[in-house]
Formats: C-alpha cells, structure tokens, sequence
C-alpha cells in the first residue's frame, strides 16, 4: 500500500514537474522560431518593408517601416500628404524629424548609443541570441490576454539613461498552446511614465513568402495594423541617412 | 482490501469531476475580466502612513518607499515622483532591502508592517526581485506576519538574514532571526527567543559582516488593549555572523523593557545609538555607546525621543557625520551634537516613521510620515510633499446620486473628504474638499439636502455640515439621564436611512436614531453588545507606556444596515461578535450570531450588507484578525438570520471585511478582503480574484451605484479605486462562456458636451482617471484571437461604413472604445501641416452597428448612441451643425482633390520639360499660373510654429470646419458670415482652377501623348479614401 501511495505521489510530481520545468528558454525560442516559418528562413533575411496604418481613434495614419540587417531602418508617416520621416537610422546616426519646422534632427547622444545597441537585432533580437550577446531566462507560465504563455525574460546588452546604466530587460510571453509570442513587456526607463510597464501585444499573424508576422500589434497602447509586407525590399540608402541641410 | 477500494473510489471522484468541469466552464481572474480594469482617484494630496525608506546605495535618483498598505513604490528622479512596483502581492509591507553587490537587481520586501498600530494589516512573507522590482518572487516565511529588517550580506547576494517581529495579534514560533544561504530557496531560523517577542530591528556592522546587533520586543494587542513592553525585550548583539547573540545591556536600566531601536554610525562602527523603552519614564529615550555596545550612556528623554515607541521606533544616523542622528517620532527630531540635543524637524504631517539620507549630500533628506513621503534640500528644516503617492487609506466609501456622483470617505490620520468621481481632464488634489480632522472614518452625504455627515474618531465629533450654507454644528450622541458611558468604536458606524432622508443612525454599544439630522436622540435598543467589563480597561493600555486612545474601545456596535426593503428591519454587528436584528424599528432585538455554525465566538462583525432582494436576506461579514484568526467569513441569510449559510470558497485568499451585493443579479458579489477583490458571478459557489489594474490591497469598504454601476471601493492604502459599469459582468452566464464571441448588452452610449480644458497639475502630481466617455463595445472570447485576420468596423444603420477600430483580441472580457467620430476629412497638401483637419465629424445620435470580422464569421452588434441629456441643445440647431460640418467637410476634400490635380499636373510638366527642352517655354508659362493659383490655396512656405507663413484658403476653410464640427449647437450667424467668405474665395479659386485647365489641358495633354508619359489621376472617390 505504502508503494503504491508513493508511486502515486511520484506520478503527480512527475507531471507537475514536466509541466513546471520542462521548458527552457530556449526550447521555447526554438519551437517560436519553427512556428514562425523556421530559422532557416529567417536567418537569410536581409530587411523587411512594412506597410501598416497606425488606427488614431478613427483616423487612419499610413506608415512605412524598413528594417535591414545591420541596423538601418525607418519609420516614415505619411499626413496630408506629406512624407515625414518618424525615425531613422543608418546604423551611426539616430535622427528624426521635427514636427515645427519639418527639418531632421540627430537624437542625443544616448538614445544614439542605446539604439546602436540593437543592430545586429535583424530579424529578431531572440534569432541567435547568444552570439549577440544577450540572455534567455524561462520564469514560468503565466496568464497574459487570458491565455497561459511561457514567460521569459530576456537581457539584452545595458543601456545608459541618464548617464546611468541601467539593464535592458523584457518579457516575452508565448501562448503555450501554438508557442507564438503574443505579449512583450518592459520596464519605462524615463518621462513621466517611468517605472510602469510599457506592453506589447501581438496578433493576426499572417505568412508572407513562408515567414508569419503579427499583422497586428498594439505596443504601448498604440495599435498597428500591418496592410502589407515585403521580404528583402530594395531601399535606397539615401533613405536611412541623415539629410543634408 | 478496503483501502484499495478507496483508492479507485477516490480514482473515480477525480474523474467524474473531471468531467463535470468539462461541462462547465469556470474562468477565474485574467481568464475572464480581460480588459475590464480598476480606475484609482487617488487622492494623493493627503497621502497615506510610510513604513521604510530605502535609498539606492550608489545611485542617488533611486528610492524605495514601503507603505502601510500601498506597496512598494520606487522613485527613478531622486524622490520626484513615485511609481507602484508590488501591485501583485500583499500591500502592507514592514521593510524594503536593496541588496548592495547588485543594487539594480536584487530587491527585497518583507511584508507586514511594524508600526503595530490598531489598524495595522498584516504580511503573508519575503519577496524578492531579481530585476529592480518588475518582478516578484515570494521566497517563503509565509506566517512571518511581519517582518521589521532585511540585512543582505554586502559580498554575496545568496546569503540573507531577515529579522521577523511576527504575530502581533497571538502567541507565534515564527518569530527570530532567519538565515537563508541559497538567495532565499531555504530557510534557517537562527536566533529565536520565545512565542511572544519579535525581531524588531537587524542591523549589520557597515564594515564588518560578522558583527550584527538585534533587538527583540515583546509586545502583543488584542481588540481592546495593546501591551508594549516584558522581561523578555533585549537588545543582542553577534560578532561570529549570527551563530551566537549575547545580550548588550551594560548602561540600560534593570526591568522590563519595551521597544528598542538600535542604529550604527555608517562612518565609525563604534557609535551605536539605540532608543529604549523602560520601566521608568526618566530611563526612557536616546542611548548611546562609543564601544560597539559594550557600555551605554544615556543621553536624552525628550518627549520626541519617548514618544509611542510602538509606533515610532527607528533612529538614523548620518551616512557622513556619525554625530547628526534623525529620530523618528511624532514630529521627527534631529540632533547634530551627538544625542546629546534635539530640534524638531520641520514642518509636515505628523508621525514620522523612517528618515533616510541621500548618499551624497546629507542635506538631502527624505521622511516618511502618516501623510506620504516629504524631501528636505536643507537637512530636514523645509520639508517639500511627494505629491505622486496616492496611498491614502479609507476605513469607508459612501457615494451621492449627482451626476457625475461624488465619493465620501475618512482617512487614517487624513481627516474626512469628498471629491467627484470624474472632472475635466481627470481628479486632481484641487478637486478635494476636507470635511472632518483627525482620524476620518464614515462621511454620509443627506440623500436631498446639501449636507454631510462626518465624524472623528470614537465619535469624538460627528459634525454636520452644511454646503451650501457652511453651518457645521456637531451631532454626536450624549449620555442622558440613566446612560451607562456610552462606547463608540474608533470607526464608529453611522448611517443614513434609505427612506426617511432626515433620519441618521449611530451606534455606540446602542443604536441612537435621529429623525431630524442629528439634532434629538434616541436609543432604539438595549446594549446589543456582550457587554464584558474584561474588555473594557482601555484607560491602562499601552504597557510601559501608557497609549490611551481609544483606539482600543471594545464592545461597540461597529456595523448598522437598515433593510433598503424595509425600515423597521435594521440589523446591527458588533466589534465582539453579535449580529442583532429587529423587525420593529427597535422595540425588540434578536442577537442571532449563534445560528451561525462554524463561525467562532467573539469574531468581529465587520459588516452587515442588507440585500435588496428580500427583507429577510442580508450578508454577513466577520473577520477575526485580532483574534490571531486570518480566515475569511462571510455569510447569507434569507430568513432574517434564523440560518446562514457560508458563502467563502478556497479561491479567497485573505480575511474579508466588506461585501457587495449588485441591485439586479443576486448571483453577482463583490468581496472586499485584505488582499484585494474578489467577485463571484454564482452566487458564492467560485470565486476570482480582479487584478487588472487593481492591486491587492485591503479593501475596507464599497458601494454600487445604481445609476452607473461602477462599483466604488475604499482602500486601506490606495485611495478610492473604482471599476465602472459592472453591469456586463450581470450577463455572464454559463451560455455565453460557452459562445465564440458574445457581444454584452449595455446602456445606451451618451455623447458628452463637456469642456476639453484639462487640469492644473505637473507632472509630478498625481491625477486620477475619469471614466471613459467613450461608447464602448464589450465582448467575450472564448478564445485569444493569434491566428489571421480579425477587424472591427462601426457602420450606420445601412451597413454604410462610419470608422474602423482595433478590436480587442485576448481571451474573456474585450472592451472597444469608440470616441463617436467619423473619418477626418482629406486635407491639401502644403508645405505644412494644417491641424485643422485632424478634426473628424461627430455621429449623430442614433442606432449604429459594430461588425466585428473574425476570419470567416461575423458577429454584429446593434448599439445605440444618444445626445447628452444634460444639454440644451435643440434637434434643429444639431441638424445644422452635422449640415453645414458636412458642407465644410465636403469643401476640404474638394480642394484637396484639386491641389493633387495642380501638383500632378506640374509633376507632368517638370517631367515633359525636362524630356523636350523646346517645351519650357509654354511649360513654365503653364506651371506658373498653376503655382500662383496653388500659393492662393494652401500655404507654401514657412513652417509649423512661429515660421508660419500667412494662412491661405485651407487654413482659412479648415478653421471654420474643425470650429464647426467640434461644437455641438448650430454655428453662429457670424460662422456662416465668415463661410460665405470664404466660399466666395473658395469658388473663385475653383473657377480659376477650371479656367485655367480648360486653357491649357489641351497642350500638356498632347505633349504627353506625344512624349509617351502617361498622365492619369486618381478619380476623386479614389483619392479621398486612400
């Protein structure tokens, strides 16, 4: 009888602790990167092109976001027809465009360094996240947009706010049911919300040429609708350089 | 055999349970509130009672303040502003440690507070952070009850100790000093004293992680008395890292002692100050030792330095200046002689509790008081309020019917307010009106008249102000004639009557009716208490100092519900346990409490909740926390408390104090505990814990408002929290969590005309949020929603198309907001922005409905929007304001279209001059008068600021249309003076326009036929929604 208890209470804590520690980061990365069309398919990527509308209560905002390999990109929107160039980089400089006077301003020196930072994120900071230099922790299962996800923390390289260096972390949520990520999270570093927890959802994902992305996403309370999307886009460089004044 | 058989018994239960929760879907929490959150009022101008102050001990912009019950806030800016960083966990936290190898990492909270005051909550163990607070982990001590000190061995993050005062209620072992080696995985009590005294201060020696000094308390309340003080109060010291304590007495008098506070000089190791409690009051106060607690002189006994030692026990050194020494108190006191004198520190809210100092300059100081945290830039002479911590605690919440409605309630230490429930641009400190000093508890406004009902504590006062008039006269009870002393709890309870609005009720260990606003008297019952002189020696509480009160008067009622069915039916609770009835407006009373099994004697009736769905049906809540009891009681009768029936499940964690029952589903309840809400939607059968945006604070007190059905809580360390409009959780039912997608029924939507003006507060003061003024679409998903499209789209009556929102795609509740605007119009292009045009055209009231596509299904939902009903505004002039709004709209985009044209056109031209350089010629000519009639229409030079160029026909008609559209009566005689300017102009230039094409189109057409580029515009619907 007393065997038979204690191989009963044996076969419980076996299934709790597969269930509880069965995952690991990367078991977890790895079985995203397969859902997500496969590392063999990401890995040769050399840049996206995404066209989205940004939904402002009704108004429908067009935006263009090209990222390539190497940390050139930009996030250009496109009001009363006009062009303006939200973000950029040419993987040095940081710049955008000053809504008075339309003209293009370099970011300070920091946000420049901490941007620098993600270069070599393309196509996604988890591909390969050890030669980059960043670390997968898995925390646990918890319940995010009503769903049990795999929560990992993710440590990329620190960044400097303020003159302080200060850890770069988030938390990447994945439905446990299809290992899709469906949430991000991270910490406010500074401005007024500093201290609170900016979240990213995630959602509609779509295949494009063997690749799914979310074609819908809502980060830090802005929703982005994703209309189209371009594998390898040909973009001139002159795009991603800071003008010339 | 049988065992055997029990076992497959057993086997199958599991089974057959397994399969009956297949049939029934229960979602608990995040599974089903989804987008359904808590909205905080604050407010943060009065602020709520600090525990611990910890600051970063190399970055000087990072602060930890722990708070009675508000959590853990941290500080990025030196102490500027606040953020919550432990909203999860329990809230009432005794200590906060940063780990000094990897301060932005390693953070610890020990929960329970240890300034043991009467209404002190409790902790449920240590948690820790290994990301600078994002995250919690609680790593154990789980009946630790509270824990006073954290010390992290400053070489190795793995190895902790954790001083635990433990049990302040009863007898406990967890108390003493434990050590963890493995970061917290496992613990070892190494030092342990005896079921009755406490860790209440851990220090380390800052040079030396062998050393450490502990002093121990014996200490103990009840509900009627607290005793500080006993043989067994030492302070102890280890010079082998905690194997071994000694006791360090040589200079403390002989006896009994009490509290002690021990602090070391961070700049000499050496100077020790600690500050006793004694048998004798000229023993009391500052000690000091210059030989690491081998002697001890006495310094001062100043009524700053002796002051309730229960409540203010922590002494500070200068982390610079070993002979400047901060001791907290009931206005704080500093000396900068050593010990030997002290000054007051400034001025701010009374009762000090912990002091820190910046790390670089002394003179910067923080001090956490019964009102928030206050900064000092001259070492502690001028004190500045942190106004971003809105951890204010109510002991109660009662609401008006005005619309918006205005939320009532008293403060711990705060004094009595009432403030709106919403206000332009969101619930500011300004918004606040004070009704009551002292100690605030219950606020009642008269259901009709401009009055409000508020009290102090023990009813000391109850006063009766009148708003309108500001006539305050107090009202309280008196003993008459016969009376024995009459008792009244610190939080007295005081109620109006539901349906003789002059009537108040008051209960001392009687209920007093008045039926003329508190003017005449009487009492309506005989002593419904038990009455027991055991429980009644107040004048000698405190122990070794005597702390007198009336904080601890017992054998009071503390609870009155008159039936809202009813008059003559009013239940009564008391602090020692008896829930009374009578059916007769107080001729006769029945003391019930025995009918309720399982409930054990003398638990304190917190509230009694008379229900609206049967004279004989009323909810009962008891919490025995002061009994050393943390279970949670409630209950229900339906035949005037003849039988009761346990409506508590093990999904409640924490001990209840409140509950509210909604006014039209009796299956849906609201249980307010010490660890946050708690609503059922079965009546009781399951419960879930509500964490979106609500934090797990005790909640002391709720009311729903019948007119929106927000449910309003008072908390215990986070101010006033509301969840609005609860009625879509009334629709929940076992059919809709079994659809796909279920749209909830809700209340019409109303556009509301209100100021767009905003509030006056920095962004370092805290602002509450108003409600959504949103119409809002909620539905449930039985599924997150990851896979493939899923759109949302508001369509008028016809199915023509208004707006496209983002639908919410998570699993249970989705709430859509939709601010009632159509798409903005299409603006010309320019040189710059014309922000006029990001004003989009209002719906009008009327049926709309919300398609909602989710890959091959489509859900629709009918909603109805309506008119302010506040607004004067006549059908007529709205019809002319959506008329003359769409003439203007219409206008805008016709003059983008022709602006497209005019830039094409030259487009082309540039293009076939520079492909036929004998086509300049009639091209510039061409392009020319296009430019110049172009340079009528928009602006095409300057900039977006002070650059502007002068405004040109879109600056003009897009003014005029954003003026219009954004309005909601008909435009001025004068607007549409100015209209038929501007149409004049407008007219003008698209003649010119007309003209000057049909002039030239002819040529440039041909050439580019010739010149094979291919000219072709957008057709206007085209271009107006691309």
């Amino acid at each position: 009888m007393k065997t038979l208890k204690l191989s009963i209470v044996a076969f419980l804590f076996s299934i709790v602790s597969t269930s509880v520690f069965a995952q690991s980061a990367d078991e977890v990365i790895s079985k995203y990167f397969t859902t997500i069309g496969g590392v063999e398919k990401l890995k040769p990527l050399k840049g996206v092109k995404m066209e989205m509308s940004i939904n402002a209560q009704g108004m429908e905002i067009p935006v263009e976001m090209v990222q390539l390999a190497g940390g050139k990109m930009y996030v250009k929107i496109s009001l009363q027809g006009k062009e303006i160039t939200q973000m950029a980089s040419d993987g040095k400089t940081i710049w955008n465009t000053n809504f008075m006077t339309m003209k293009a301003e370099k970011s300070d020196a920091e946000t420049t360094a901490n941007a620098i930072l993600s270069n070599n994120d393309f196509p996604d900071a988890l591909l390969d996240y050890k030669a980059k230099g960043y670390a997968a922790e898995f925390i646990g299962k918890e319940t995010k947009e009503g769903t049990e996800c795999f929560k990992i923390k993710f440590t990329k390289k620190p960044v400097t706010v303020d003159g302080v260096k200060m850890d770069d972390i988030s938390y990447y949520y994945f439905d446990t049911e299809n290992y899709l990520a469906i949430a991000t999270e991270t910490e406010i570093k500074q401005g007024p919300m500093k201290g609170q927890k900016s979240v990213s959802t995630m959602s509609d994902y779509q295949e494009v040429d063997g690749v799914f992305f979310p074609f819908s996403m809502n980060m830090g309370g802005q929703d982005m609708k994703i209309k189209k999307v371009t594998l390898n886009p040909t973009v001139a460089d002159s795009a991603f350089a800071f003008p010339a004044q | 055999m049988k065992k055997t058989n029990l076992l497959i018994a057993t086997l199958l239960l599991f089974a057959s349970s397994a399969v009956s929760a297949q049939e029934k879907v229960i979602l608990k929490g995040k599974e089903l509130f989804g987008d359904i959150s808590a909205r905080h009022l604050g407010p943060a101008l009065m602020s709520g009672r600090i525990t611990d102050l910890e600051m970063h001990p190399t970055n000087n912009k990072i602060v930890y303040t722990a708070t009675a019950g508000g959590g853990v806030w941290k500080s990025y800016d030196g102490g500027a502003s606040f953020a919550p960083i432990f909203d999860g966990h329990i809230q009432s936290i005794g200590c906060v440690a940063i780990d000094p190898s990897k301060p932005d990492q390693n953070i610890w909270v020990g929960t329970g507070e240890t300034w043991t005051r009467n209404s002190v909550s409790v902790g449920d163990g240590i948690y820790k952070s290994t990301d600078g607070g994002q995250n919690w982990k609680n790593m154990g001590l789980p009946k630790s009850d509270r824990i006073s000190s954290i010390v992290v061995d400053p070489k190795n993050s793995d190895v902790v100790w954790v001083g635990v005062l433990g049990a302040l209620w009863g007898d406990s072992e967890e108390r003493g000093i434990y050590k963890t080696t493995d970061g917290g995985t496992t613990w070892k009590k190494e030092f342990y004293v005896d079921a009755k005294t406490g860790c209440s201060d851990l220090i380390m020696d800052p040079k030396n992680a062998n050393i450490m000094y502990a002093s121990f308390w014996e200490f103990r309340r009840t509900g009627w008395s607290f005793s500080s003080g006993g043989t067994q109060s030492a302070l102890y010291k280890s010079v082998d890292g905690g194997k071994t304590w000694n006791k360090i007495h040589n200079g403390f008098p002989q006896g009994k002692l009490g509290r002690i506070a021990i602090a070391v000089a961070p700049t000499n190791s050496n100077i020790l100050y600690s500050v006793l409690e004694t048998e004798k009051s000229d023993k009391n106060g500052l000690y000091r030792s210059d030989d690491a607690g081998a002697t001890w002189k006495h310094l001062n006994s100043d009524f700053g330095l002796v002051v309730r030692p229960f409540y203010f026990s922590r002494i500070v050194v200068d982390p610079k200046n070993p002979e400047i020494v901060v001791k907290a108190g009931l206005m704080g006191s500093i000396s900068r002689d050593g010990g030997k004198t002290f000054k007051s520190l400034g001025n701010m809210h009374g009762d000090i509790h912990d002091v820190t100092f910046d790390i670089n300059d002394s003179n910067r100081m923080y001090s956490g008081t019964d009102g928030g945290v206050y900064r000092s830039w001259d070492g502690g002479s001028t004190m500045e309020m942190v106004s971003s911590l809105p951890v204010s605690q109510f002991y109660h919440v009662s609401i008006d019917d005005n619309e918006p409605y205005n939320v009532y309630g008293g403060l711990q230490d705060n004094g009595s307010w009432y403030g709106p429930s919403k206000s332009p641009g969101g619930i500011e400190a300004r918004d606040w009106t004070r009704v009551g000093y002292g100690d605030g508890f219950r606020v009642v406004k008269h259901p009709s008249k401009n009055i409000i009902y508020s009290e102090m504590q023990g009813a000391e006062n109850v006063w009766r102000f009148n708003i309108d008039s500001q006539e305050l006269i107090t009202i309280q009870p008196l003993a008459v004639k016969g009376d024995p002393k009459l008792r009244f709890n610190w939080n007295t309870p005081m109620e109006v009557s539901k349906k003789q609005t002059d009537r108040l009720y008051i209960g001392s260990q009687f209920v007093h009716k008045s039926e003329d606003m508190g003017r005449t008297w009487t009492k309506i019952s005989p002593d419904l208490t038990t009455n027991d002189p055991k429980k009644m020696n107040q004048e000698n509480s405190g122990g070794l100092s005597k702390d007198n009160s009336g904080a601890e008067n017992h054998c009071t009622l503390f609870t009155i519900a008159e039936s809202p069915l009813n008059e003559n039916i009013i239940w009564a609770g008391s602090d020692d346990g008896n829930i009374q009835v009578t059916k007769d407006g107080g001729k006769t009373w029945t003391n019930v409490v025995a009918n309720i099994i399982g409930l054990p004697k003398n638990t304190w009736c917190y509230h009694i909740e008379a229900s609206v769905f049967g004279e004989g049906t009323a909810y009962a809540v008891f919490e025995g926390h002061t009994k050393n009891d943390y279970a949670p009681y409630t209950y229900k009768t339906t035949d005037f408390g003849k039988t009761w029936k346990s409506i508590i499940t093990a999904d409640v964690d924490g001990f209840v104090r409140n509950i509210q029952e909604d006014y039209i589903n009796e299956n849906l309840l609201f249980l307010g505990t010490e660890k946050g809400l708690y609503i059922t939607i079965d009546g009781g059968s399951n419960w879930s814990h509500f964490t979106n945006k609500m934090p797990s604070v005790a909640i002391h007190h709720m009311e729903l408002n019948k007119k929106t059905n927000d449910l309003v809580m008072a908390t215990h360390g986070r101010g006033i929290i509301i969840l609005d409009d609860i009625s879509p959780l009334r629709q929940i039912n076992q059919v809709v969590l079994n659809k796909d997608l279920h749209f909830f029924d809700l209340k019409p939507a109303v556009i509301e005309e209100q100021s767009s003006f905003g509030t006056t507060a920095t962004e370092l003061e805290f602002v509450g949020n108003n409600p959504s003024s949103s119409a809002q679409i909620i539905y449930y998903l039985k599924k997150r929603h990851t896979l493939g499209k899923m759109d949302l789209e508001i369509q008028d009556e016809n199915g023509n198309k208004i707006t496209t929102l983002t639908p919410g795609k998570q699993k249970g509740i989705n709430v859509v907001n939709w601010n009632y605007n159509m798409k903005n119009p299409k603006i010309a292009a320019g040189k710059t922005l014309s922000y006029y045009g990001f004003t989009a055209p209002r719906v009008a009231e009327g049926n709309y409905k919300a398609v909602l596509t989710k890959g091959k299904e489509t859900y629709t939902y009918m909603l109805k929007v309506v008119n302010d009903p506040k607004s004067s505004i006549s059908a007529a002039d709205r019809q002319k304001e959506r008329k003359i709004t769409r003439v203007l709209f219409n206008m805008n985009e016709e003059l983008a279209y022709t602006v497209y044209e005019i830039d094409q056109t030259n487009s082309l031209l540039t293009e076939l001059m520079a492909k036929d350089k004998a086509y300049t010629k009639e091209a510039t000519k061409i392009k020319t008068a296009f430019d110049n009639l172009k340079a009528k229409l928009v602006v095409t030079t300057g900039d977006n600021y002070v650059g502007a160029a002068e405004p040109q026909l879109r600056e003009k008609l897009g003014e005029l249309y954003a003026n219009i559209a954004s309005s909601f009566t008909a435009p001025s005689p004068s607007q549409l003076e100015n209209m038929e300017a501007i149409k004049q102009r407008f007219d003008n230039s698209i003649n010119e326009f007309k003209t000057l094409k049909s002039k030239h189109e002819a040529s440039y057409q041909k050439k580019a036929k010739e010149s094979n580029i291919p000219f072709v515009l957008k057709p206007f619907n085209e271009f107006v929604t691309e």
